[in-house]
């Protein structure tokens, strides 16, 4: 096996060309043990095109090479995607968020992976250079293959960014998640959610659960259910019990029982939703919105 | 496997050689450069024990790929005992803490948790209980209760912070 270190993209496309197919992307590295080795590793983790987080053109660019702990340190995404950094601030432990990236957390495709739960409920749409140099881009939730299973080939492309929308001035976004310890444990259960108001009412959501399926999974009919309303007490039971019914779970000696899991569905949805409108009043109202 | 030549700065000096990169630096660190203080446990990133600092940063040794070092900074408990001795002490006033603390029962835990504590108060001299319990999140140790280790931690903060301009 080679492993290569490089700072230049143009050098890890090349190497991933030279490879024939051979080669693989690596950034933290963190589950490459846990995997099987490919017989040429690049690591990009500190390519600059794959590092720095920004406001670019209306939207906030996020480098793929960007560990958890710069992400949840992040005073731009503690402001503009708050959601994303609670996620990354609760990813396995202050060791592996030191290294592990959040395009790592995508492309690694785990159904339950903090940062990609909360990427998805933000809109992130990720940005991928293949070997000739062309770049096209792609939502995160169309990313998932199967389990654990992306659909990036990381033999012949590197994913560069994430770019999602900054947020209007009623927007607030929220990310929970529930799990025996509060590190180093996968969660039962997590849950992501981004509101935006117009006036008294809930103008656009997104309500985002896993693990149910490979990718992470919107609530439509939860997030049907509370636009163009405001939601009184009454509504947030409903947001329960919609969003537990909408999706199906199984039950698994890893995390919990099918039962539980599903009344966890909906507890999660309800407060990660709620947490998220209030956070969207308070920055209507002025606040930095957490 | 093919070997290939790999050089970073180790403890602070400038160190060449050749192995498989594909090494964990756990193992390089255990088997090619005697440095047996770092242990292994689970070997899968969920214990800790193996924690050195890559860059100024805690990080499980256990989980990186002996090529990834390519010029970076890595520190072990050996060369924190070091600056230890350089500044007259006989070991770090991390490692003083502890000793002085009672967190330490079994031992196996604790150069890791070391690591851990030295790499928060690297970030933040003044830490919370709160920030310190974090920091040590990733470490386990089935011993103590973390008690003593989240004292000794405090207390080496305000050894440091004392002696200030010393180290």
């Amino acid at each position: 096996m080679s492993y290569s270190v490089t700072s230049s993209l143009a050098r890890a496309l090349n190497v991933l060309s030279e490879s024939m197919g051979q080669g693989r992307v690596v950034a933290g590295a963190t589950d490459l043990f846990l995997k099987s080795l490919s017989p040429e590793l690049v690591d990009v983790s500190s390519v600059p095109e794959l590092l720095g987080i920004n406001r670019d053109h209306g939207s906030l660019s996020i480098g793929a090479g960007v560990t958890h702990a710069e992400a949840a340190a992040s005073p731009l995404i503690r402001l503009e995607a708050m959601a994303l950094a609670e996620a990354c601030r609760q990813v396995g432990s202050p060791q592996i968020r030191n290294i592990g990236t959040i395009g790592g957390n995508v492309v690694n495709a785990a159904p339950a992976a903090d940062a990609a739960v909360a990427l998805v409920a933000l809109g992130a749409r990720a940005v991928l250079i293949d070997l000739g140099k062309r770049q096209h881009h792609a939502a995160v939730e169309e990313l998932y293959a199967d389990y654990n299973l992306s659909t990036v080939d990381s033999s012949s492309e590197i994913l560069l960014r994430f770019l999602l929308d900054l947020p209007a001035r009623d927007e607030g976004s929220a990310f929970l998640r529930f799990a025996p310890r509060q590190a180093l444990s996968l969660p039962l259960v997590n849950a992501a959610a981004r509101v935006r108001l117009k006036g008294d009412a809930i103008e656009s959501v997104r309500a985002v659960i896993a693990p149910v399926n490979p990718a992470p999974t919107r609530l439509y009919e939860t997030e049907k259910m509370l636009l163009g309303s405001w939601p009184e007490d009454d509504t947030w039971r409903k947001v329960e019990y919609t969003a537990a019914s909408e999706v199906e779970v199984r039950g698994s000696l890893l995390r919990c029982s099918a039962g539980y899991r599903q009344h966890l569905v909906g507890v999660l949805a309800r407060r990660v939703l709620k947490k998220a409108v209030e956070r969207a009043v308070k920055s209507r109202m002025g606040g930095d919105g957490s | 496997m093919k070997e290939q030549v790999i050089s970073f700065e180790l403890n602070r000096e400038k160190v060449e050689i050749c192995a498989d990169p594909a090494l964990s630096l756990l193992r390089l660190l255990r088997s090619r450069f005697n440095l047996i203080g770092t242990k292994e446990g689970c070997g899968r990133g969920d214990c800790g024990v193996c924690t050195v600092l890559l860059d100024g940063r805690a990080v499980n040794s256990c989980l990186i790929p002996a090529g990834k070092v390519e010029g970076r900074k890595v520190l072990t408990i050996e060369g924190l005992t070091r600056e230890g001795l350089k500044k007259g002490a006989k070991v770090h006033p991390v490692q003083q803490a502890f000793i002085d603390k009672g967190a330490i029962q079994c031992g196996f835990c604790t150069p890791g948790m070391i690591m851990s504590a030295y790499a928060l108060l690297r970030d933040k001299p003044f830490p919370s209980p709160e920030e310190v319990r974090e920091a040590i999140s990733g470490n386990l140790c089935r011993c103590s209760g973390y008690k003593q280790i989240e004292e000794a931690i405090l207390e080496a903060a305000k050894a440091i912070t004392e002696q200030e301009g010393k180290w």
